[in-house]
Parts: C-alpha cells; sequence; structure tokens
C-alpha cells in the first residue's frame, strides 16, 4: 500500500488521542475534586473509557506513522521533534490505560491522584506531538 | 486487598507499556529492513543520539547558488524536474545523495568531484532538505 493512504490514516486517527486524552485527564480531575458526590462516580467512569479509546488511537496513530515513514521512529529535524515527544506519550498513555482497566472502578484517592498527575503529563505530551505534527505538515506545505 | 490490586495494575502497566514501546521498535526495525530490500535508500549514518539541526539559511542559500550553476540546466531551476528527475521530497540519505553528485551516475549524470569540495556538497544538501515536500 502506498505511504500516502498511512499519511492520511494518520491524519485521521491523530486526533483521537489528542481529544480523549484531554478529555480523560479533564473528567477524572472533575471527579477527584467532587470526591463521593454521585456524578463523580460517572465521571471517573467517562474519563477511563477516554483513556482506553484514546490509546487505542494512539495505537493506530503510532502503526499508520511508522508505516508512512517506513520505520523511522526518530527522522530528522521536525520529525525528530515529533517523536520526541510521541514515544514518551504512547508508552505512557499505553500504561495508564493498562493500570486504569486493572485497577477497577473505584481505586484509592492517593492512588487515583498520582494517576491524575500522569494523566495530565500524557495529555500534555500527546499535545506536544500534536503541535509538532501540526508543524511538520505546514512547514512542509508552505511557501 | 485494593492496594494489592492496584499495585498489581502497576507493575501490569509497566509492563505493558514495555511490551508496547518494543513492539513499534520491532515493527519500525522491520519496516526499515524492508524499505532498504525494496529501494535505493541507504540507512542514516549519524549515530541515533545525534540530534541533528536544521541547516542554518546562509548554508541553505550558498546551496541554492551552486545549485543554479551546476543542477539547475538539468534538474530545473526550482529543482522540480527537467532533464533530470525531480529533486523534491528525496527519500535518500545525505551520503547517498553526496555519493551521487561525487561519482555521477554512469550514463546519465555527471561527476561533480572536481568541481565541488565536501563543504560545496553539504551545502547542496542543505539546498535540497530545504526543498519542501509534495
Amino acid at each position: 500500500m502506498s505511504e500516502l493512504v498511512w499519511a492520511k490514516m494518520h491524519g485521521a486517527v491523530v486526533h483521537f488521542p489528542v481529544a480523549l486524552s484531554l478529555c480523560s485527564a479533564a473528567l477524572d480531575a472533575a471527579g477527584f475534586v467532587l470526591g463521593t458526590r454521585p456524578v463523580a462516580r460517572e465521571l471517573h467512569r467517562g474519563g477511563r473509557f477516554a483513556m482506553v479509546a484514546g490509546t487505542l488511537g494512539s495505537a493506530g496513530a503510532v502503526i499508520s506513522g511508522l508505516l508512512m515513514t517506513k520505520g523511522d521512529w526518530l527522522g530528522h529535524g521536525l520529525l525528530r521533534w515529533h517523536h520526541a515527544f510521541a514515544w514518551p506519550a504512547f508508552g505512557l498513555l499505553v500504561g495508564l490505560a493498562t493500570w486504569r482497566v486493572l485497577a477497577g472502578a473505584q481505586p484509592a484517592r492517593r492512588a487515583l491522584g498520582c494517576y491524575l498527575v500522569c494523566a495530565w503529563i500524557a495529555a500534555g505530551l500527546v499535545m506536544a506531538t500534536g503541535y509538532w505534527g501540526g508543524e511538520l505538515l505546514i512547514r512542509s506545505s508552505g511557501p | 486487598m485494593k492496594l494489592r490490586r492496584e499495585t498489581a495494575a502497576l507493575a501490569a502497566a509497566v509492563l505493558a507499556s514495555a511490551t508496547a514501546l518494543g513492539g513499534a521498535a520491532a515493527l519500525a526495525a522491520d519496516l526499515r529492513a524492508r524499505a532498504a530490500r525494496t529501494s535505493h535508500q541507504l540507512p542514516p549514518t549519524d549515530p541515533w543520539w545525534a540530534w541533528p539541526s536544521s541547516p542554518p539559511p546562509a548554508q541553505v542559500a550558498r546551496g541554492r547558488t551552486l545549485f543554479l550553476n551546476s543542477c539547475a540546466h538539468c534538474h530545473g531551476i526550482d529543482a522540480d524536474g527537467d532533464e533530470g528527475p525531480d529533486l523534491h521530497d528525496l527519500q535518500v540519505s545525505d551520503r547517498y545523495i553526496a555519493r551521487t553528485i561525487t561519482r555521477g551516475i554512469k550514463g546519465e549524470m555527471p561527476s561533480f568531484a572536481k568541481k565541488h569540495n565536501a563543504a560545496d556538497i553539504s551545502a547542496l544538501i542543505a539546498y535540497l532538505r530545504s526543498l519542501p515536500s509534495g
């Protein structure tokens, strides 16, 4: 299959981890602040779903990105910047989603607090990855 | 009990993360090996930890001047191809480009080894890398 197909697929799936990792961190933060109120449980459920869906999206983004660049996992210039954030973000997202699924619906508050810090770091890394991906697109198609 | 479950989940999370990154690295290595077999792409010579920087604009400008003097009459003034091929978005390493300039291509392109030294070739490569893709 041509790299153009993978490039289009990469462009389509990268938005899922960007939106969902941020959404997950925000929902869990809101649930954490609301504590034991009934709505907090629903917010955490939403946060967990968004984290798992975002991580699945990130796997799609990683696979299509590698296929598109013929396995160039570091690259040079802007691509290197993109990858410098992409790999830590991907590793962290997979770890967070796995923990979130296995730790159950109501983990201890302290553990959830640590998770939340990591979730915001992951969201930041994903956004930085997206920023450098956008720079790649804009600068390579610019005048 | 809850703490034990969370600790076990943490161990599984670390394992899953390492597996995912390892799997991605293995996929990347396989794709690079396939690309090397099916095209003229050469593996990069730079060590993976070396952070490549964008070429300085002055070097790109010098490369453009050299390009206009030596290459434009075959590759077009904007390197978009004429008698020679389009040079935008080259999927080959710097080493491959340098070798093509110095050795030429039998029956297709003359050698520029006597006309351009290593600094000239670096400037030419910087200019070619600065060309927009697509």
